[in-house]
């Protein structure tokens, strides 16, 4: 077996057409942003059909000129990206990385065809596909999401197992052949081996399900606390504020990262300190939607229990499961359904305890605007509870600023993980999360930059795709 | 900055405006053409959304990103406006057009001093020195009337009342002295005393400087009294021009009867002269009809004519003073037919007392030091103070008074939001004056309810119609299913009588006028007998405003709901209330049968209220009373009689009595009670500020 190149057969077609446009449209841009300097009042004139045309010399020539190459660009990529997908392994490393991706490219094409096609029944979900950034932002992020579902849960796009070791491919370079590789299994290590000799490609997709699983759901966690305390503390004011204020100053100005490294000391986790934090926190889910439901159905009791037994039961079953371990502090609970790694436990908690702090900030400050409007007032003179008020005529109208935030606060979260994987906090030190690896591939960076860089990049645009993602969505939720 | 330029300032030809989107290209102004002459004043009246805003930010060519001038011309002083730079435009703006907006405060930069920002104008615009720009700011703010002049200059906006800072506007505005003033509705935001006193001050420097004036509004009275000349428009068009005589009492467009017809005045009686609603509702701008624009909602509509043609051209009105109408018909109108199908209803007789106030006050302690509240002396601010009296089944007690009065507190304390210091409430001769509202049965909450001024405001945006009034049936412990509750829901969508398909509607998808609507029936969901309107027709159109009006009245004989009308608006509480009472600073100063507080004697401030409502009738003659200064601070109230800062009676009162005292309640007839000092001979001086000119 040959190593792979980069780009294969396909390279020699498409290579010299790619190492032509990009230093152009380099070029453009520069241009651009340096005559952008001495530009005029650029005139624009309508059209008959109803559009606009700016009007005005070298400076919309530039303009277009940027346009067109940068479009260029892309479909060179995608045409890499096609290419490679059909072609595999004789389009070099990115031929065979599309390939292994093909279900995700799959995913995201259908998902994208239909968003586009019934956007106006979607609400603000298809109002994001008016949005450039937001639609490229929301590619990105289910691109991650996808490649999570595949890997965890069909095993589809990995091409290695992400601990097993293949002798000889100890820091070997992207596109090696694998020594000795067997009918059936692939050929070749497509992003090169780390010091363990672990494939670098797999590692880094097997990480993503590390982290789609936990970031929105610690996120989610942090929203439940936020919000059951934020609203009162808005809503009421005063000395409720005065006192939630200051506990979420405290946690906002305690050092994240000493809270980590403590929260993981064998000797503290003995105490049982993150299992009791879990016992507190896990218990706002619960708290806000027994709330939620009963402000609601106050008036019809018959109502008001079945769905109260409906949504509580299960909650509670899993609330009990998610404390309740063997051999732990608390340990005595019969019907325990499912245990959390007790790391995985300690990284939750502590990412739902420094986020809620901001987000019940957040929510406080939204409380306090939305309480002085009009129907705010009709529910109190009609009578409602306060927590009625609260939790169906507040909230439901922060909904934007919240959901903005939630993207927003996914990608800190997905950077927090990075961060305590980084150190070694609390997962298992061989877990392939991109905060480990990119750890373990930095010990040897002066040599070799393959095992760090991938999960790095991964990283990287997961939390971009998420940035982008609450851009578009706050731009067209203003919009309305 | 004075030049020789002796032609017309302001020529508008046949102007278009067009706001692009990524949809549809959205005309906002169509075919308008106007002309300021030297000096003059013209009016710019029309309902929100008709396109009157559009033509002032065209004139000063700032229309945005998407918004475009598509057709005609802009002529300031002879030069084209459309053909000029940036730069050419920038020299212009703020030196020779200068704009006034709404709001004051988003009009001043709140980090920089006043005198400062006065100073920028001549300073960039004339390279005037910093000492010269300092007179000259100096004597501006003079000029507007505000007392004190140095220390304003010296103060940031927040120091200073909305009053006085939209004074600082109209002051900046003019700095460099301009040779056109824009308007955009420079005292909505203003309570209505104070109203009266900025536009005597606009009228008053439009004559000192000689400026000409273009003044957006929608209210015709203000027109009125400000104004040399009117165009009235309509759905992004003029349907009429011409001076304010000529279109107030010879109009040539149905749309400019159908408005004054829906407005009330204060000098005419309402069973001579009911209200009458303009049909249907306004066209979005990208559904207008073809042809006349109004031609859906108007009475004299002929088929095959009216929306015949493309776009109705403007027609001259011979004999009068350049005055166009935009109507085919104009000629074969007779204009002053009586209203078609209108019926004079019947008043029911009010019943028993249902509600009793009696000497109910509310004080709020106020924390002098917020920090370290508790510890420091506390402030007592006097909300209500000794607030008396009785309101009966199916009755209209109107509540008038500026900001600031304690209507709103009072509104409170009956809704069971905030219980009182002292006093009682009586409703069915039951105290609840001490039960908060949770403390309170639900046939209690469901009696008294409350319909909210801000349309846009009354409504959760993100629940349907119907759900909202849904949920109020299901608080008032209404119906036993949800079946029930729709049927029910929807019954109270026919009583405001809008369509039973809004009930699965957003709010958003509603005109601030249905949105009313909603809110009433809301607030009749559990069959109130009491509503406290709180102005709910202050932030409406005006030819919606009658329709509500009419709603809430006719919905009130039908179920003998006693109302209780809060409103600063003296036309329309004439035209509804059978009580009224007027309050001032926390205090009832006049309380009394409609025709009694209407005519003389008055209270002092009754007499300066009724004088500030501006009229669209120009046949009354209105006494001029300019009330100085502001409202004071419930914080920090005048010693004595309250309003004793701003009455002009003050002399009359002998021995200094309104400084030291505050008056008792005097009982001038039956039902009729003032609180004042003066002596019953001089109040039986007092002339009627309000006549109508023997025709």
């Amino acid at each position: 077996m040959d190593p792979l190149t980069w780009t294969g057969s396909l390279g020699t077609v498409l290579n010299p057409i790619l190492f032509i446009l990009v230093p152009l449209f380099a070029v453009a841009v520069l241009a651009r942003i340096v005559l952008s300097m001495f530009e005029p009042d650029i005139g624009s004139k309508a059209n008959a059909d109803g559009t606009l045309v700016a009007t005005g010399g070298i400076w919309t020539l530039s303009q277009r000129l940027v346009g067109w190459l940068g479009l260029a660009v892309l479909a060179l990529v995608l045409a890499y990206l096609i290419f490679g997908a059909v072609m595999g392994t004789a389009a070099g490393i990115i031929g065979g990385m599309s390939q292994a991706f093909t279900p995700v490219w799959i995913a995201l094409l259908v998902t994208f065809v239909v968003s586009i096609r019934f956007k106006r029944k979607l609400g603000l979900y298809g109002k994001l596909f008016d949005s450039t950034i937001g639609m490229i932002g929301f590619g990105i992020v289910m691109f991650w999401v996808f490649t999570a579902i595949f890997t965890g849960v069909f095993d589809l796009i990995a091409t290695h197992d992400p601990l097993s070791q293949a002798s000889g491919m100890k820091n070997k370079v992207p596109g090696t052949p694998l020594r000795g590789a067997e009918e059936g299994e692939f050929q070749w290590y497509l992003l090169g081996g780390d010091n363990l000799a672990r494939d670098v490609f797999s590692r880094m997709v097997y990480g993503s399900t590390v982290v789609i699983v936990i970031a929105p759901f610690a996120t989610l966690f942090a929203f439940m606390v936020g919000i059951t305390l934020g609203l009162p503390a808005g809503y009421y004011g005063g000395r409720l504020d005065l006192g939630l204020s200051f506990l979420a100053n405290l946690v906002l100005a305690f050092p994240v990262i000493l809270l980590f490294y403590l929260l993981v000391t064998p000797e503290i986790v003995a105490t049982g300190l993150p299992q009791f934090m879990a016992v507190v926190l896990f218990v706002f889910p619960m708290i806000f939607f027994g709330v939620l439901i009963h402000a609601r159905y106050r008036t019809q009791p018959g109502k008001d229990y079945l769905y109260l037994a409906i949504v509580l039961v299960p909650l509670f079953l899993s609330y009990m499961s998610a404390i309740n371990e063997t051999g732990s502090k608390i340990d005595f609970w019969p019907i325990d359904l499912f245990d959390i790694n007790s790391g995985i436990l300690v990284v939750f908690v502590s990412v739902v305890f420094v986020n809620s702090p901001t987000v019940f900030r957040i929510v406080r400050g939204l409380a306090l605007d939305i309480k002085t409007r009009d129907y705010v007032a009709a529910a109190q003179t009609r009578g409602e509870r306060p927590w009625y008020i609260m939790l169906w005529e507040i909230l439901p109208n922060a909904r934007g600023p919240l959901i903005v935030d939630f993207c927003l606060r996914i990608g800190y979260t997905t950077i927090l993980l990075g961060t305590l994987g980084f150190f070694g906090l609390g997962l298992p030190p061989e877990s392939p999360d991109w905060g480990s690896t990119i750890n373990e591939g930095r010990k040897l960076l002066s040599i070799y930059l393959h095992p760090a860089l991938p999960p790095a990049l991964a990283l990287l645009s997961l939390v971009l795709g998420l940035n982008l993602l609450a851009d578009g969505l706050r731009e067209e939720s203003l919009r309305d | 900055m004075k030049d020789d330029y002796t032609g017309p300032i302001l020529e508008i030809d046949q102007l278009s405006i067009s706001f692009f989107t990524r949809l549809r290209e959205i005309p906002a102004v169509m075919d308008f053409s106007v002309t300021v002459q030297p000096g003059e004043a013209v009016g710019l009246v029309g309902e929100s959304g008709c396109g009157k805003s559009t033509v002032a930010l065209g004139v000063m060519q700032d229309l945005g990103k998407n918004g475009r001038i598509v057709g005609g011309t802009i002529k300031f002083k002879g030069r084209d406006l459309n053909a000029m730079s940036q730069e050419e435009l920038r020299d212009i703006r703020g030196s020779q057009i200068a704009m006034i907006y709404q709001e004051p405060m988003a009009s001043l930069n709140p980090a920089m001093k006043i005198g400062k920002q006065l100073m920028e104008v001549p300073m960039i615009h004339a390279g005037a020195s910093e000492k010269e720009a300092y007179d000259r700011a100096l004597q501006v703010v003079t000029d507007v009337k505000l007392p004190d002049p140095r220390r304003i200059l010296n103060s940031y906006p927040h120091q200073l009342s909305g009053g006085q800072q939209q004074r600082i506007v109209i002051a900046m505005a003019l700095m460099a002295e301009p040779s056109l003033l824009i308007l955009d509705e420079p005292t909505t935001a203003l309570d209505v005393t104070v109203e009266a006193a900025v536009v005597e001050l606009v009228k008053e420097l439009g004559q000192k400087y000689g400026t000409s004036m273009l003044f957006i509004s929608h209210n015709l009275g203000l027109v009125l009294e400000t104004c040399d000349r009117i165009c009235v428009m309509y759905s992004g068009e003029a349907v009429e021009t011409g001076s304010i005589e000529d279109v107030f009492d010879k109009m040539q467009h149905p749309y400019t009867q159908a408005l004054f017809r829906s407005i009330p005045l204060p000098g005419a009686d309402k069973n001579a002269r009911p209200l009458v609603a303009i049909p249907g509702n306004f066209p979005l701008p990208h559904e207008r009809p073809p042809g006349c624009n109004f031609g859906p909602r108007c009475d004299y509509f002929e088929a095959g004519r009216c929306d015949g043609m493309e776009r109705i051209p403007m027609a001259r009105i011979e004999g009068d003073d350049r005055h166009f109408s935009r109507c085919l018909k104009f000629g074969e109108i007779d204009w002053h037919a009586p209203p078609a199908n209108v019926q004079t209803k019947e008043k029911s007789e009010p019943g028993r007392v249902v509600l009793k106030m009696d000497n109910l006050k509310k004080y709020y302690e106020v924390a002098a030091n917020a920090l370290f509240g508790g510890s420091g002396a506390t402030k007592v601010v006097k909300a209500n103070e000794t607030l008396s009296f009785e309101a009966r089944e199916s009755e209209t007690l109107a509540i008038v008074g500026e900001s600031g009065c304690g209507k709103s507190t009072f509104a409170k304390v009956l809704m069971g939001l905030e219980t009182a210091t002292d006093g009682q409430i009586l409703l069915d001769n039951r105290n609840i004056e001490s039960t908060p509202i949770e403390a309170r049965d639900t046939q209690t909450i469901a009696d008294v309810q409350m319909v909210f001024q801000n349309p846009f405001d009354t409504l959760n945006p993100s629940m349907s119609v119907g759900r909202q009034i849904m949920r109020a049936l299901e608080i008032f412990e209404h119906g036993n299913s949800d079946a029930e509750r729709r049927e029910e829901m929807l019954r109270l969508l026919d009583l405001v009588k809008l369509p039973r398909a809004f009930a699965d509607r957003m709010p958003r998808q509603l005109s601030g006028g249905q949105k009313q609507r909603v809110g009433i029936a809301r607030a009749f969901a559990g069959g109130a007998r009491i509503v406290v309107a709180d102005e709910p027709v202050s932030a409406l159109d005006v030819s919606v405003q009658a329709a509500v009006t009419d709603l809430l009245m006719e919905i009130q004989r039908e179920q003998k709901t006693t109302l209780l009308f809060i409103s600063h608006d003296l036309s329309i509480v004439r035209y509804l209330s059978d009580r009224v009472m007027v309050m001032y600073l926390g205090h009832v100063v006049e309380l009394g049968d409609t025709d009694q507080v209407f005519s003389p004697p008055y209270h002092p401030y009754t007499e300066a209220l009724l004088s500030a409502v501006p009229i669209a009738d120009t046949r009354v003659e209105k006494q001029h009373i300019v009330l100085e200064g502001d409202i004071p601070s419930a914080m920090n109230p005048p010693p004595g009689c309250p309003f004793q800062t701003r009455c002009r009676w003050k002399s009359k009162v002998p021995g200094g009595l309104c400084d030291k005292d505050v008056p008792p309640v005097r009982m001038l007839a039956q039902g009729h009670q003032i609180k004042c000092h003066l002596a019953d001979e001089e109040l039986a001086q007092m002339q009627p500020v309000i006549k109508i000119a023997a025709e």
